[in-house]
């Protein structure tokens, strides 16, 4: 099929490259999209279960506010919050996690709340709300 | 197959072009139905650490709450009495382990997202996940 009349083959290559450019490009468009996606998983208070009060103490405490976060009820910088978590997630990883979240806080701040706690090991996150 | 005359290589080449552009046409209108799960006026909010996630669930229900605490699933508006039931078939037909994602604008206020996950959480649906954009790795 290769070599019968060079001049003859020649013309449809192009259009046949036309296509399949096109078909890269699609699928360079599409794939970009569906990788970006992070899925943070979040344990949700039983809706029956009374408010617990009390806090044991293994348990680690954030508030998120709009725009603020709280680790154990005092507010720090992002960064602070990040290494302190870092630290305290390579002592126990498997310590719970109580995010307490403000109904004006935004779904940026919670999710900043969520991704550090990821990053540092951390996967027993509770959302709850804050009344 | 109309001019088999004298150059009898150009004839296949139309026909290529047609399956390849019918291939073109399934390909563009079965993503498009894929893409109408997700509500593309939603801009997620931004994750450093979490890693992309590569497969998820096929059961999952996906739920896009827009800024103004607006609910759609597959870009139909639903209230969250629908939205309940909805859940409560979903667990009826595929268990209690049936993932919920919630895909909220990075914008929303936390009041809409806690009405979705205590609609949630009340049908007996444990796994519930925010959706980010995943922009670290």
């Amino acid at each position: 099929m290769k070599r019968k009349s060079a001049d003859q083959l020649a013309v449809p290559m192009s259009s046949m490259i036309d296509i399949v450019f096109l078909l890269l490009i699609y699928f360079i468009v599409t794939a970009r999209e569906e990788i970006s996606e992070a899925h943070l998983a979040v344990n949700l208070p039983s809706p029956g279960a009374a408010k617990t009060d009390e806090v044991k103490p293994k348990m680690l405490e954030m508030q998120v506010h709009a725009n603020k976060l709280y680790l154990q009820g005092a507010e720090k910088p992002v960064e602070e919050i990040a290494s302190t978590l870092k630290y305290l997630g390579s002592l126990d990883p498997d310590q719970t996690v109580i995010i307490q979240v403000s109904m004006s806080a935004r779904a940026t701040d919670l999710v900043t709340a969520l991704d550090l706690c990821r990053a540092a090991g951390l996967e027993k996150l509770n959302v709850m709300t804050l009344k | 197959m109309k001019k088999r005359g004298d150059d009898t290589l150009e004839t296949p080449i139309t026909s290529m072009i047609d399956i390849v552009f019918l291939l073109i046409i399934f390909f563009v209108v079965t993503a498009s139905v894929d893409k109408d799960v997700v509500d593309e006026s939603i801009i997620l909010a931004q994750a450093k650490n979490a890693p992309a996630v590569e497969q998820s669930d096929p059961r999952t229900v996906t739920v896009n709450l827009r800024k103004d605490g607006e609910i759609n699933i597959a870009l139909q508006p639903l209230s969250l009495s629908q939205l309940k039931q909805l859940l409560i078939s979903m667990r009826a037909q595929a268990g209690n382990s049936v993932p919920v994602l919630i895909r909220c604008d990075g914008d929303t206020q936390f009041r809409h997202i806690d009405r979705v996950m205590q609609v949630a959480a009340s049908t007996g649906l444990y796994r519930v996940r925010l959706a980010a954009e995943a922009t670290g790795m």
